[in-house]
């Protein structure tokens, strides 16, 4: 993820997003269009619950014996022919496909959609070596072509119109392209499919992996993972090594759920499952096949208190339904992954020291623990995130004293009573239409953004002790 | 560089954090995976008339278009009026022994049959990565129709290659009733089968499900067809198309 936009405190990165009208508008019609498409596809699916919980079951079942299916898949693709690499950082799993372009030649690189390549920066390192990748996923070959990143896990440019697409593309790729999804959609059609035809590299990540057959599996739309894994002579996969399932039989269960979360289609256009490099008789396909099995932090998980975050399939159901990610869309995050998911997702990669912020950048409503086709309990997760984060960075030092007061104050009735009393006394001045709408000192922070309901004239406990009756 | 040793030796140190790890779990399937699949096949030659039913509502769901003739010998007709349709001049297709009938004979010489060639020499390859890149039509058989979803399944393997069903803007795929199955469980029941059984085995890589045409809706969320694979997918059902099923 680019510095310059980290430099920026997350604060003013939500802040400048929630002035962006467009961004507002397009993140409102776009996780509402989602959010529907997915109810609907499960309405229509009453099997649906009992295997979201059997995809659960399947998770769990994995981590737990974690190791042995990692070997299972690594014996598997090595007799079909092709290579397991061990990559535990992001540094190391670049370095093997920096090497692996310099002893066969690469100079042209096509990608089909990976955010495990995104979250190890694998193109600016390509870049640096001389080999041009090119991303062909729609969204991901704009904002690649804009010099951006993704917003969305599974729409990548969804904050940018069609307007502003044929204008990169009429300046990129020397042509005058009308505004018009279709005309646009044909120009990177026509673009893309020489550069297929050309690279000597196909790069993609794996949504699964299927350990007792050695099997890579691969979910698209748009038939770019068929496309790169087909024509170049070199195909390497990179998967966080989470990614591994048991069995086929396994394998459909997630793809029941996973296009029905993601899209609300049944399926996704293409699932491509594929063993190794080119088999005998085979006219088409790599001659050789790179599996790298990445931990970037992963693996200090299994007994770590995100381990459920490991489960999760990179749906982007519970980016939709956030009322936070609703508003700031995925940039403001500042990091590969976004949403309620994309906190933890960066805290396990990159520590917990790099999300002190946006551990509070969630509601706790649970939405997208509802929404989740594997129920990864993400406020829990968060909360515990938040602890953590209270606990190790000390926040400001006023901060914590007005917290350390709270806490006084909520333990004792009668210090409890006579704050109320004092709040009420000393809101009058900051009162305004029934809301405490600019308090003084640090405080104004606050108010600045938000209002606050003053203290009752009477409070519960008050009217309480007023009550006839028995009270217990 | 690290090595496996190192790496699953780090995964087993955090597993015993949780707990002392037992034994992996039985997965969760029959205990004889190909007598479930010959069951598959048993129950779906009964059943394949109501899941063609669905099939066809499914397939046109997700833009496919259907035909459904009676006799192999009426298929190059099907494709001749594609061809007509969509303008092209070109049909790339599996080796006549695995799509079961050779389309060259009837279609020609109007129309250019490019079958793949059976083997996979060097030659072989270029001359038929050529063709792909050109052809407007690709003809394949399908392996499985899966009714639920309406998804063509796909082997590649010798004679079968990958391309036919992608590079063209047209891919039309013909099967018969062994190959419609219900349900994406039954799928798994077959999948795990191909990879237990030696004689069932397949030949190639490479497995696709196809459910409908290459789309995307990344520029504005408006859906577009054809982005990269396939703008139209026809599917022509064979009442009386044999063949052993996979």
């Amino acid at each position: 993820m680019s510095e310059d936009l980290l430099r920026v405190p997350f604060p003013q990165r939500a802040g400048a997003a929630l002035k962006d009208a467009f961004l507002q508008e397009a993140l409102t019609i776009a996780t509402t269009k989602f959010i529907d498409l997915r109810r609907e596809a499960f309405e229509g699916f009453p099997q649906g619950d009992a295997l979201r919980d059997r995809a659960r079951g399947i998770k769990e079942a994995t981590l737990q014996r974690l190791d042995h299916y990692l070997g299972l898949l690594a014996d598997n693709v090595e007799r079909l022919g092709g290579h397991v690499h061990w990559a535990a950082t992001g540094e190391e799993a670049r370095e093997i496909v920096l090497r692996l372009c310099r002893d066969r030649g690469v100079r042209m690189a096509v990608k089909s959609k990976s955010m495990a390549t995104e979250e190890i920066d694998l193109n600016e390192a390509l870049e640096h070596a001389g080999v041009t990748p090119i991303e062909t996923d729609l969204g991901e070959y704009i904002i690649q072509l804009a010099h951006e990143k993704p917003s969305h896990i599974i729409a990548p440019a969804i904050h940018k119109t069609k307007g502003q697409v044929a204008e990169l593309f009429s300046r990129e790729l020397s042509g005058r392209f009308a505004a018009d999804p279709e005309v646009l959609t044909a120009v990177a059609r026509k673009e893309l499919r020489q550069k297929f035809l050309q690279a000597d590299l196909g790069i993609t990540g794996a949504n699964f992996a299927v350990a007792e057959t050695g099997t890579l599996v691969l979910v698209t739309n748009e038939g770019n993972g068929r496309m790169v894994t087909s024509l170049p002579r070199l195909h390497v996969a990179v998967m966080g090594m989470e990614k591994v399932i048991p069995t086929m039989t396994d394998l459909v269960v997630f793809l029941s759920i996973l296009a029905k979360s993601a899209t609300g289609q049944k399926l996704s256009s293409y699932t491509t499952l594929v063993r190794g490099p080119r088999q005998p008789g085979e006219l088409e396909g790599p001659e050789h096949f790179h599996l790298i099995l990445l931990d970037s932090g992963r693996v200090r998980q299994i007994g770590g208190p995100l381990r459920e975050a490991l489960y999760c399939l990179r749906c982007g159901a519970c980016l939709n339904v956030c009322p936070v990610y609703r508003q700031i869309g995925g940039h403001a995050y500042g990091h590969t992954y976004p949403g309620p998911i994309g906190i933890l997702l960066t805290a396990m990669l990159k520590g917990t020291d790099s999300v002190k912020d946006l551990a509070h950048a969630s509601s706790l409503c649970g939405a997208c623990k509802d929404v989740c086709p594997v129920r990864i309990d993400i406020p829990r997760m968060l909360v515990e995130l938040r602890e953590q984060v209270a606990h190790e960075h000390v926040a400001p030092v006023a901060e914590r004293m007005l917290f350390r007061a709270a806490g006084r104050l909520m333990a004792s009735p009668a210090l409890f009573r006579l704050g109320a009393r004092a709040g009420r006394l000393f809101q009058r001045p900051f009162t305004r239409g029934g809301k405490l709408r600019s308090l003084p000192l640090f405080f104004g922070r606050w108010t600045a953004t938000r209002d606050l309901p003053p203290v009752a004239p009477r409070t519960f406990s008050e009217r309480w002790d007023e009550l006839d009756g028995p009270k217990r | 560089m690290t090595t496996r040793a190192e790496f699953l030796g780090r995964v087993r140190a955090e597993m015993r954090k949780v707990g002392a790890p037992g034994p992996p779990a039985a997965p969760e399937r029959p205990a004889h995976l190909g007598e479930a699949a010959a069951a598959v096949r048993r129950e779906m030659s009964e059943r394949w008339p109501e899941a063609l039913v669905r099939f066809v509502q499914e397939f046109e769901r997700v833009a496919g278009v259907f035909h459904r003739v009676a006799t192999p010998a009426e298929v190059p007709g099907v494709i001749r009026a594609i061809a007509r349709e969509r303008g092209a001049r070109e049909i790339l297709t599996w080796a006549p022994a695995e799509l079961g009938m050779d389309l060259g004979p009837p279609l020609g010489p109007e129309l250019a049959v490019l079958p793949a060639p059976p083997g996979g020499g060097e030659l072989d390859r270029l001359r038929h990565r050529e063709e792909a890149a050109r052809a407007g039509i690709g003809v394949t058989g399908a392996d499985l129709a899966l009714a639920e979803t309406g998804t063509l399944v796909l082997l590649s393997g010798a004679g079968r290659p990958r391309s036919t069903s992608l590079l063209p803007e047209t891919h039309v795929a013909v099967f018969g009733p062994g190959a419609l199955v219900e349900s994406l469980e039954q799928v798994g029941a077959i999948l795990e089968a191909l990879h237990v059984d030696p004689a069932r085995s397949m030949s190639g890589a490479v497995i696709n499900f196809i459910t409908g045409p290459s789309r995307t809706a990344d520029i504005e969320l408006t859906l577009t067809r054809g982005v990269h694979g396939p703008k139209f997918v026809h599917a022509v059902f064979v009442d009386g198309l044999g063949g052993a099923p996979r």
